[in-house]
């Protein structure tokens, strides 16, 4: 088989484990939706691991497959079928998303155990994975577009999977609409660029930017807005400032949702888009400026954000937000391999965090603030273990993964020299905050004295909840719907969560031995082919800044998790006087820095007060006062025979229609 | 196939046998078989068995649902024998009506017709369905009425001569007026007829004055006969002056039915009034006969006109997106939900048609055909709905229906989705090439006109939520959909999944004509009609006091 037919298999797998799961949700018994939902994502792995195998025997010349299916819309000088792309690129995003989701659907086998939404719930998953393999395939602007809000569909979908909180559903339509928003700045930029290449064909339209389909270089005005309007896309999808708000508020979808959608998979689509589009984005480095300038934004701001807050999961999506400012910078620097490869690292450290948080959110029945926690380290011995290793690669420690994959990122950075040394700066200053904020959930969650519950679950009784509240605002849960399910699971006495967590954890201490500087270059030369084109790609130099980025990443990191012990573990009280000199701050930080008040008030509120006006006061007085009240009183004073018609007799107005044509009709034939 | 005449008047004449056969005068003394339901939470089981008993109100119903089945099946045989993407008319019917005249009885298939023909007879198929789901006073005429409001749809869309379209348009409006009025639901009833009737006939009037003055005209520039079809119509443009003010008429007529901002002041009275089952024809399928007026008969025949309006006709689409749209996501009453996001919609067909290219009218016809199989069915869930919140339409009144009816929450989804055309329903594509079209001829106002999408995501959510789910509303009794409502929504919705797959199906058979619809609009400003040799003005602009300047010729002079 070639490469392709694996990837439509690849594809094939999850849309028929959506469609068997949808339509048996009621006959299937027991756990069975769990184990064929899992099932259909490991044979789509097996087949991504099939294309992979295929692909390498190729040349590397001839590594960049299409295949079409159908003509989907071919008319009016548009040319779109339903085609994938199949080159290095794309196999590594196939295998990233297929192997982290068959992970996560693992997991999910036991902490979804009790919920009755149960097959919905692995239909949704199926459909996500579905989604997110037809978007990093998609061989035009067109498909990759429907993958785009496919996985935002989905993401919608498992946010408010839990639809009797009103706070699932309101994140859920807030995260949509700000993806459409994303959707829109997609689109939008594939007019700009199709106005030039006169094809959607991805392949297709690298080959007319390279032959010249964009006059003027990269002064082109509409490459670089077409170019801006993709990150549009970028951004939304990937949280990026000012486009980030829906992340946190998507933490009310069930925890292995939060792990697999929005910090492994999804919300790094921004990342793979950026990278997919190099050919367009090199020929306009103004947008490819604009984009690193927003991540290293946004890596900052998140990292100060996720000091704040005391939720937990939104930590962790603070957390992921930032990781993601620093792919993006990356890929816009042109640190392509180095954005990917810490997209990959990023996936395992970060959904080993979100499992270890859930296992601990379901010893704590359900809360999620890290002020009640606190002693879980004797009671949940293995998801501390994870946590730890979740949260050293997070924190870039050596030799954990994530030390080798953000400091190669912004060794790129610094490689280009000139203003990037800013954001070389900023880069190193929010891997200090990210080991503070990692660090400080590691010492609250897990040291300190042990909390009740983590008491009773050391003498071996699980803390249940007497009365479930929803984490967000506290109001007692709907019970009687049975979702979220009356029994909480934690990763000690599961197996399937344990034996997820566990490959994780192997993932997020051994990934970043496949790129070590000196020893080897795995990711840089699979993903090579896919590069071909650019003139960026890895430019690997100067030792004494590799020397020095590495020295900087250890000490910032180990440093971090000093300050955190120190201020949380040495001196507990030294969190609130920190918080009380420094007041203004403080609350910037644990307010988000107001992003969300400024999109109300600036786009939301004005709409809605619009809206309001036109449906009150304007249908009123204008539409039905001087328009319809205008053309009655001009028919009434008019012609008395119309003033007669006003009683409401139907057969009046047929006999006015009557009249009326035949009055007309007659005007014109005397003309004539 | 058989003639056209047939499928035309199939719906019609089984209307017709269905109100005479089952019509017992012996029998006239019996009281209605039950009272007339406001709406249809308000048929009691009861009411409902009494009603079946009842023989004249199940033999009615049941000979319609016939007919209009009939009706789908020769539609979708015309369907499967158009022949690709050749443009040109298949299928001629062409009789001289009135010989004096010039008006012919002309009907044809083109690709413009060939699935909104489809989508007519579906949909008719459908509401015919759901009418016999409940009971009717008087149930001989209304399903007479109905099936004549089929027939002159169909008419309206297959008619190849202008005063026979004109006929169509007009007879199609009559029978809705009666259902409106007849069956409607209290309160506003009256008012709703009346601001219907209003605003209908004052378009229907400024059309018919319109088409009459096209073929005076035409045949006073050739000097000869006077001609209706349109087909000779298109062969002698009108001079530019008469073109316009043409093109205005028929403008207002075409953007009443729509509705468009800010004409739109019948509709919300309209949906209020009218029974759900009207409603899902009218809306689906009546508001497009406007749009395809536009495609197939105003651009081909006014083409300088057209491109004289085309930056108001796109301002006044943009203005119906952006007001629709906003005024939908403030609106509780379910119903006008749907309305309102019509107006959107509608809105963008508009904004399709008048980019004057070939992407955009590709987009367009392939939007009206996505809209009419999109709101029907989400106006039948708002009926179904009501029915489990105790009446109510209100979407604040509704809520948590979605734990007791799977099935139906997940076809209310799909519905939604593809109301707020995301990608990967075919209502994306349409939208695609209409907003590809606008971005080539006008891009500020398809950049603007992007912020209707976003709102659309935004209301069409909003009803989703706000009737399926967050907690169990006061009257709520949630319960899954019945399999006869089933009957109902999953043909229309396999049409809808069909087309998404496979948009193409739809593109590849429409691309030739409307390319051909579209050609005039390329020709040069002062084209080689008739009367090129009198220097491009026609003789009676000459004459001093003729009442009109030969605009033609000073345009053309001045370029």
């Amino acid at each position: 088989m070639s490469a392709t037919t694996f990837a439509w298999l690849a594809l094939a797998m999850p849309l028929a484990g959506t469609l068997v799961l949808a339509l048996g949700y009621r006959s299937l018994p027991g756990r069975s939706a769990g184990w064929i939902g899992t099932g259909t994502i490991v044979l789509a792995f097996v087949a991504a691991l099939g294309a992979l195998l295929e692909l390498q025997d190729r040349a590397p010349a001839h590594r960049a497959l299409t295949s079409s299916l159908w003509s989907y819309a071919v008319t009016a000088g548009i040319d779109a079928r339903v085609s994938i792309l199949v080159d290095p690129l794309s196999v590594f995003m196939l295998l990233v998303v297929s192997g982290v989701s068959a992970l996560i659907h693992l997991y999910s086998v036991s902490y979804m155990d009790s919920d009755r939404g149960y097959a919905r719930y692995f239909s949704y998953l199926n459909f996500f994975v579905f989604s997110m393999l037809l978007l990093v395939l998609a061989g035009n602007f067109l498909l990759l577009i429907v993958g785009w809000a496919f996985v935002g569909a989905a993401s919608y979908l498992l946010i408010s999977f839990w639809y009797r909180r009103s706070t699932a559903t309101r994140a859920g339509i807030k995260a949509f609409v700000i993806n459409v928003v994303g959707d829109v700045g997609l689109v939008l930029g594939t007019y700009f660029i199709f106005k030039h290449t006169h094809t959607l064909d991805l392949r297709g339209s690298f080959h007319a930017a390279s032959a010249g389909a964009f006059v003027g270089g990269s002064g082109n005005g509409d490459l670089i807005a077409g170019c801006v309007l993709l990150l549009v896309g970028a951004f939304a999808k990937s949280a990026q400032i000012p486009l980030h708000t829906w992340l946190p508020d998507a933490m009310e979808g069930p925890t292995p949702v939060s792990a697999l959608i929005h910090a492994a998979t999804m919300v790094t689509a921004g990342v793979y888009l950026i990278a997919r589009m190099h050919p367009l984005f090199e020929r306009a480095p103004a947008a490819q400026d604009v984009g690193a300038v927003i991540g290293a934004a946004t890596l900052l701001v998140a990292g100060t954000v996720g000091l704040a807050q005391v939720d937990i999961k939104r930590v962790i999506a603070y957390s992921t937000m930032s990781q993601i400012g620093y792919m993006i910078m990356g890929v816009s620097v042109g640190a392509y391999a180095a954005g990917l490869f810490h997209l990959m690292t990023h996936a395992f450290f970060k959904a080993l965090l979100f499992m270890a948080a859930g296992s601990l959110i379901g010893a704590m029945a359900g809360e999620q603030s890290l002020q009640r926690m606190g002693g879980f380290r004797k009671a949940l011995p293995f998801t501390y273990a994870s946590f730890l290793i979740g949260g050293l690669a997070l924190a870039g420690v050596p030799p954990f993964s994530g030390f080798f994959s953000k400091d190669e990122i912004l060794l790129v950075t610094g490689e280009r020299g000139g203003w990037h040394w800013a954001l070389y700066v900023v880069g190193y200053l929010g891997a200090l905050l990210t080991a503070v904020y990692t660090f400080r959930m590691v010492f609250r969650a897990f040291h300190g004295a042990p909390v009740a519950e983590a008491r009773e679950l050391e003498r071996g009784h699980p803390h249940h909840a007497e009365v479930p509240r929803n984490p967000a605002t506290g109001e007692p849960e709907d019970t009687d719907v049975g979702f979220p399910g009356p029994h909480h699971a934690i990763a000690e006495r599961a197996l399937p969560m344990r034996a997820a967590m566990a490959l994780l954890a192997v993932g997020s201490i051994g990934a970043g031995a496949l790129q070590i500087p000196h020893v080897d270059f795995v990711i840089d030369d699979f993903l090579r082919p896919s590069f071909g084109d650019s003139s960026l790609y890895a430019t690997h130099g100067r030792d004494w800044l590799l020397v020095l980025g590495l020295s900087l990443g250890t000490a910032l990191g180990l440093a971090g998790i000093a300050i955190a012990y120190r201020v949380w573990v040495m001196r507990p009280g030294s969190a609130a006087r920190v918080r009380a000199r420094a007041r203004p701050l403080y609350e910037l930080f644990v307010h988000a820095w107001y992003f969300d008040e400024l999109i109300a008030a600036l786009i939301a509120r004005p709409a809605v007060a619009a809206g309001r006006f036109a449906r009150d006061t304007f249908e009123r007085r204008v539409v039905d006062d001087a328009l319809i009240g205008g053309t009655t009183t001009l028919i009434r004073a008019g012609s008395a025979a119309v003033r007669a018609a006003q009683s409401g007799f139907v057969r009046y107005y047929a006999a006015l229609l009557v009249l009326g044509v035949t009055g007309v009709g007659f005007y014109f034939l005397l003309q004539s | 196939m058989p003639p056209l005449s047939i499928l035309i008047w199939l719906p019609a004449i089984t209307g017709l046998l269905a109100a005479s056969l089952s019509w017992r005068p012996w029998r006239a003394h019996i009281p209605p078989a039950s009272p007339p339901p406001d709406w249809w939470g308000q048929v009691s089981p009861a009411a409902r068995a009494r009603s079946v008993r009842d023989p004249g109100q199940r033999l009615s119903g049941r000979l319609a649902l016939a007919g209009s089945l009939a009706t789908l099946a020769l539609a979708i045989g015309y369907i499967t024998e158009y022949k690709g993407p050749r443009a040109g008319l298949q299928h001629v019917t062409d009789v001289t009506w009135i010989g004096e005249l010039g008006i012919h009885y002309k009907l044809a298939i083109s690709g413009l017709n060939v699935f909104l023909v489809g989508m007519t007879a579906l949909l008719f198929a459908a509401a015919t369905l759901a009418a016999n789901l409940r009971s009717w006073e008087r149930p001989r005429l209304f399903y007479f009425q109905f099936m004549l409001a089929e027939s002159a749809v169909l008419g309206a869309f297959l008619a190849q001569d202008l005063a026979l379209f004109v006929a169509f348009f007009d007879l199609m409006l009559v029978p809705f007026y009666f259902l409106i009025g007849g069956w409607g639901r209290e309160p506003g009833r009256v008012r709703a007829t009346l601001k219907l009737v209003i605003y209908t006939l004052v378009g229907s009037l400024l059309m018919l004055a319109a088409a009459i003055a096209t073929g005076v005209l035409a045949a006073r520039h050739t000097g000869g006969h006077i001609t209706f079809v349109l087909s000779s119509l298109q062969a002698t443009p009108l001079g530019r002056g008469s073109q316009e003010w043409i093109f205005l008429f028929f403008a207002a007529a075409f953007l009443v039915k729509m509705p468009a901002f800010p004409l739109h002041g019948w509709m919300p009275d309209g949906y209020r009034a009218m029974p759900i089952e009207v409603l899902m024809v009218f809306s689906g399928v009546l508001a497009k006969v406007g749009a395809y007026g536009f495609l197939a008969i105003v651009l081909p025949l006014y083409p300088q006109a057209a491109v004289h309006f085309q930056t108001l006709m796109l301002l006044l689409a943009l203005a119906s997106i952006l007001y629709g749209s906003a005024v939908a996501f403030t609106q509780t009453d379910a119903r006008l939900i749907a309305g309102y996001s019509s107006v959107a919609q509608l809105g963008f067909i508009t904004l399709g048609i008048f980019s004057l290219n070939a992407q955009g009218a590709q987009g367009a016809l392939l939007q009206m055909l996505n809209h009419g199989l999109v709101v029907a069915p989400l106006l039948f869930i708002v009926a179904l709905l009501a029915q489990r919140s105790g009446g109510s339409e209100d979407v604040r009144e509704m809520g948590g229906i979605a734990f007791r009816a799977p099935v139906l929450a997940a076809l209310f989804l799909l519905v939604a989705l593809a109301t707020l055309a995301m990608p990967g329903s075919a209502n994306f594509v349409g939208e695609f090439l209409i907003l590809l079209g606008v971005f080539n001829a006008k891009l500020a106002i398809a950049a603007v006109a992007f912020a209707g999408v976003v709102m659309a995501s935004f209301y069409a959510l909003r009803l989703l939520i706000g009737a399926m789910h967050n907690r169990v509303g006061p009257g709520v009794r949630s319960r899954e959909i019945s399999l006869l409502d089933g009957a109902v929504l999953v043909p229309i919705l396999a049409v809808v999944g069909l087309l998404s797959l496979y948009p193409q199906l739809a593109l590849h058979r429409s691309e030739g004509s409307v390319k051909q619809a579209i050609t005039p609009l390329r020709a040069p400003l002062s084209p080689p009609g008739p009367y090129a040799a009198r220097g491009g003005c026609p003789p009676y602009a000459a004459q001093p006091g003729s009442g009109l300047r030969c605009r033609a010729l000073v345009l053309g002079r001045r370029r």
